[in-house]
């Protein structure tokens, strides 16, 4: 018996289908004006998994109402948060997110196991990012010694 | 996930349920990584967990998918979304809290409610051993509700690790001997049930 290397996020990439998110926005919107935080939660938590890039920011929004609403919903809104984050491909916000929740839940194993997962995208970005600097950096250097050879052949 | 799905002679999806604090987790860390976090180093499960595991069973690999879902009730909407495509499903219950074996009735109302198939395998999971001096559920009347339910029983500790690797073991290999619950796809009912968190009439949920 082994585990695989890298934690998952199998939860916030597996979506709901249209019908189950539907069930869920029609919820939504019949308490609109007076909504439940568990309406508004399960809607949220239906939007982040999706894999519409509009759907995400949706939740993301949702949760961070949340948040702010209902401190007793705190934790889980970090997570989702955090996952929401992560799905948008905006790991420092995520990092942000959930080394919240592992402050306050320093043994949390989920928060642990995606805080693994937002590392390992930072770092590849990280990497990327260098590698772009120092193509910019080189194609500079390169520029530079060109323009100097033009005016080294004009003095001539 | 780089792993090519060809190495494994069947992926198996299992889904752990039970009320909040039987030690669901618990299990599975036990399971996955043999480790065990006291008490109040551990935090409730937010919505679901997921671990992934490679098993082999008779030299043949398999590989489970294991889906933790939390206990509490303010996430039974979301739990009820990851019935669909389950094979085996864990009920557990802590054998020191007569609530949490009583509740295992409802807990087969979801489960009912929500797998089509008939076949999916059941196992009862009486967890907490260790604590005999404050057991309140016997083996006896526990094994008396599995043969009621037609379910699998197995007790186990978390804690101190006896009948965990049994319990996934029996589980997977029930689950192996019925052939219909994986070797052909079929289609399952969408599931989401907004009935429990909102008073309003349930629309179009799932059924079987």
């Amino acid at each position: 018996m082994s585990l695989e290397d890298l934690p998952y996020a199998a939860d916030a990439e597996a979506p709901l289908s249209s019908e189950e998110l539907n069930v869920l926005r029609r919820q939504y919107e019949r308490e609109e004006g007076d909504v439940t935080t568990q309406t508004k939660f399960n809607y949220a938590w239906g939007l982040i998994k999706s894999r519409k890039k509009n759907e995400q920011q949706l939740g993301v929004r949702l949760l961070a109402e949340i948040f702010r609403e209902s401190p007793e919903r705190r934790r889980e809104c970090l997570y989702y948060l955090a996952l929401g984050h992560f799905k948008l491909g905006e790991y420092t916000h995520a990092r942000y997110y959930n080394s919240e929740l592992l402050q306050r839940e320093p043994n949390n194993l989920q928060a642990k196991s995606l805080k693994n997962l937002i590392e390992d995208k930072l770092n590849k970005e990280g990497l990327v990012g260098a590698m772009i600097m120092s193509g910019v950096v080189g194609a500079i250097a390169i520029g530079g010694l060109y323009i100097a050879s033009l005016f080294k052949d004009r003095r001539k | 996930m780089a792993q090519a799905f060809d190495e494994y002679h069947a992926t198996l999806k299992i889904l752990l349920i039970g009320n909040s604090n039987v030690g669901k987790s618990s299990l599975l860390l036990r399971f996955t990584e043999d480790t065990f976090l006291p008490t109040d180093d551990v935090s409730a499960t937010i919505g679901v967990d997921f671990k992934v595991v490679d098993t082999v069973v008779n030299g043949k690999r398999y590989k489970l998918t294991i889906w933790d879902t939390a206990g509490q009730e303010r996430f039974r909407t979301l739990t009820s979304s990851y019935y669909r495509g389950v094979q085996g499903v864990i009920l557990v219950y802590d054998v020191s809290k007569r609530e949490s074996f009583d509740q295992l009735d409802s807990w087969f109302g979801e489960l009912n409610t929500y797998c089509s198939s008939k076949d999916v395998v059941k196992m009862i999971v009486g967890n907490k051993v260790d604590k005999e001096h404050s057991r309140v559920i016997t083996r006896k009347e526990a094994e008396a509700y599995a043969r009621k339910m037609q379910t699998l029983f197995i007790e186990c500790s978390a804690k101190t690790r006896v009948g965990v690797k049994e319990a996934f073991d029996e589980l997977v290999t029930k689950i192996i001997e019925t052939p219909s619950l994986w070797q052909k796809k079929e289609r399952q009912p969408d599931n989401i049930n907004v009935s429990r968190s909102a008073q309003t009439k349930q629309e179009n949920s799932a059924c079987c």
